[in-house]
């Protein structure tokens, strides 16, 4: 079978997961009466309903007359280094401190840029650490370790 | 008079030095972080709740709303002089804005988008502070029937907003309503689908959502394009429009703000209709414009940017009196509330009258600090428009994950919001517009409080939505609105001005 629109298609893909992870996962729970409804009525209702809409999205990508469109290329680089440098911050946070894991947020998001030039990123950490520590440490007197664990006291 | 009461008390709350400080810091910071290319209200608005928790409700929701009328004006101003729309609502702004800068009037497009927005901020200030009372006495004759019903036609009404497939956008506004209830459910004190996580019990932060949906991915996806801006920095021009050029644009504002006025307050409605609605009405009124639209005329900048502007504050009607977001950014707003422990609904005016006024005369002061802001220190945002991209985007991260971390002080919530950048980035490749999504997410736990209260009242009956007046015109006016949208030459209408948008 031909894809004509790739992106309802693959679209729809994912609404029609979606929809049925939300139908079968709400089966753990009570489902209750119309006039009771347990916790899995609304759910199980909606999941449905999005299953429903996925396939017909699905249907549309496969059937639809307009020319043929492609999804775009995925661009991994700046997906997961951005988003890597995010998940870096979460887990140095409570370990490192605010200042360490604003180094890697800063550091591996900027290698994200095809402009990356070693010197600007020294000097961005070091304005934003600044900012940072002025405007939520003492401005806003924000609870949060600064310094790496070992050298808290 | 009651309404000179309550504004006065409104206006004793706002003019306090601390709200007015709020206020102006929350146009600025709004002005500062809107003025940037690709990051909408929405982002910014996500970005800096954050900000505001340390402080009290009220100033907290002065702040939100000056960052959000400033993000909006900070749009148009890039719209303007970089033809990149920071957000939906200023997409019609750029077609005739940047053809002036090209023309060397920046100056003028740019003063008559400031002036025209704040003629139209008074007039949808006093339009809020007029429909609030009358409002609010209907919204205590709603059953959660209505309420039900009312949030369906305020979906339905999002979907035909967003561009693109209407199918797609229906998804988009289930998916979120599904989101919305993970977490533990009220009536059962059942956690749902949280995969014995314990941070999941209290469901996911829609902070979390917003900043990785849009504020992620619209970062990832700016890395990708690197096209070249040109910026008309050099050229300004002067500030003063012409006699012609305010006799042009006068009539516009007038009509931009009465439209504007109007469809913000529709369910759905807001700054995004609004302005296109206000160019298309221009568009079809005006005979021989010279030059004509699409080529830098006047009237393409001041109906539009009034109407957005007007329309913004009338959506707040909907979100204060009766508890239900029209669009996205009112949902963000409610999230913000529901932080500082306000249930948004009727109850808040009588409850919190010095909140409710305060925050509505505060959008008075604060669209005068735009003006008076905006006007002379265009040249600082014309800098700021120049700052390379790779040191803004580094330095908005780290402000989203302080942000999203000091919600609940939990670097959980920090990884939560990567997974919904990525989810964010799957969107953004599939076109699948995530504003309903945001604003499905927030009605999602209230329109199943609502059903449940509904059917059990009505003993398991759903012929009550039908049975009750009030519900069934709003559920009539959700019907028209997919016929409407549906009809073949509606709907050629509907993608042509979305395409023209992209």
């Amino acid at each position: 079978m031909k894809i004509n629109d790739a992106k309802d298609f693959w679209s729809g893909v994912m609404f029609a997961a979606f929809g049925l992870f939300f139908v079968v996962f709400s089966q753990r729970y009570d489902m209750g009466s119309a006039a009771r409804m347990g916790p899995a009525f609304f759910p199980t209702m909606l999941g449905g309903l999005l299953l429903l809409l996925g396939v017909v999205t699905m249907f549309k990508g496969l059937t639809t007359k307009s020319a043929a469109s492609k999804v775009d290329r995925f661009h991994f680089r700046p997906l997961l280094l951005v988003l890597g440098a995010v998940v870096a911050f979460g887990l140095l946070l409570r370990p490192g401190g605010l200042l360490v894991a604003l180094a890697a947020l800063v550091f591996i998001s900027s290698l994200g840029s095809d402009e990356f030039r070693l010197r600007d990123v020294l000097l961005l950490t070091i304005g934003l650490a600044v900012l940072v520590l002025i405007v939520f440490i003492y401005a806003l007197d924000m609870t949060v370790p600064v310094l790496p664990a070992f050298l808290r006291t | 008079m009651d309404l000179i009461n309550n504004l006065a008390l409104g206006f004793s709350t706002a003019l306090t030095f601390a709200n007015l400080a709020y206020a102006f810091a929350g146009v600025l910071i709004g002005t500062l972080i809107g003025v940037l290319p690709g990051i909408g209200p929405i982002a910014t608005l996500a970005m800096l709740l954050p900000t505001t928790y340390a402080l009290e409700p009220t100033s907290a929701l002065i702040m939100l709303a000056g960052i959000y009328y400033g993000a909006q004006y900070g749009g148009s101003t890039t719209a303007i002089l970089v033809n990149l729309p920071g957000e939906s609502s200023s997409v019609v702004t750029c077609i005739d804005g940047y053809q002036m800068a090209r023309r060397g009037r920046a100056g003028s497009a740019l003063a008559v988008a400031a002036l025209g927005s704040f003629f139209a901020g008074t007039v949808g200030t006093l339009v809020l502070a007029a429909l609030a009372l009358p409002m609010v006495e209907l919204a205590f004759k709603f059953g959660p029937a209505e309420y039900f019903s009312l949030m369906v036609l305020g979906l339905i009404g999002a979907v035909v907003l967003a561009s693109g497939s209407l199918v797609k956008a229906i998804a988009m506004i289930v998916l979120g309503l599904l989101l919305g209830l993970v977490g533990t459910d009220v009536n059962s004190g059942v956690a749902r689908f949280n995969f014995d996580v314990p941070e999941l019990a209290d469901g996911i932060g829609f902070v979390t959502v917003a900043m990785g949906v849009f504020g992620f991915a619209e970062i990832i996806a700016n890395l990708e394009h690197k096209g070249t801006r040109q910026v008309f920095t050099d050229k300004v021009g002067r500030l003063l429009p012409s006699r012609e050029e305010f006799k042009y644009a006068l009539p516009a504002v007038l009509r931009g703000t009465a439209l504007g006025s109007v469809l913000g307050v529709l369910p759905g409605g807001g700054a995004l209709l609004a302005a296109f609605a206000a160019y298309t009405v221009e568009k079809k009124i005006t005979r021989n414009p010279d030059p004509p639209f699409g080529q830098g005329n006047i009237r393409g900048v001041a109906a539009p940017e009034s109407a957005n502007n007007a329309g913004a504050q009338t959506s707040f009607i909907p979100m204060l009196t009766l508890g239900i977001p029209p669009n996205a950014v009112m949902a963000l707003m409610v999230g913000a509330m529901t932080i500082h422990n306000i249930q948004p609904g009727p109850q808040v005016m009588t409850s919190n009258p010095s909140l409710f006024w305060g925050l509505i005369a505060s959008m008075w002061t604060g669209n005068l600090m735009l003006v008076i802001l905006n006007l002379p220190l265009i040249g600082i945002w014309v800098q700021l428009l120049k700052v390379p991209y790779r040191f803004l985007y580094p330095a908005i991260l780290v402000f989203c994950c302080i942000g999203v971390y000091s919600i609940n002080n939990n670097t959980f919530d920090v990884i939560m919001t990567a997974a919904f950048g990525v989810l964010g980035y799957v969107f953004f490749k599939l076109r699948c517009e995530p504003a309903p999504l945001i604003l499905g997410f927030i009605l999602g736990p209230m329109m199943e409080e609502n059903l449940r209260r509904a059917m059990l009242l009505s003993r398991g009956d759903p012929t009550v939505f039908f049975k009750r007046p009030l519900s069934l015109t709003l559920l009539l006016m959700a019907a028209a609105l997919v016929v409407i949208v549906l009809l073949p030459q509606i709907n050629k209408t509907r993608e042509k001005a979305f395409q023209e948008g992209d």
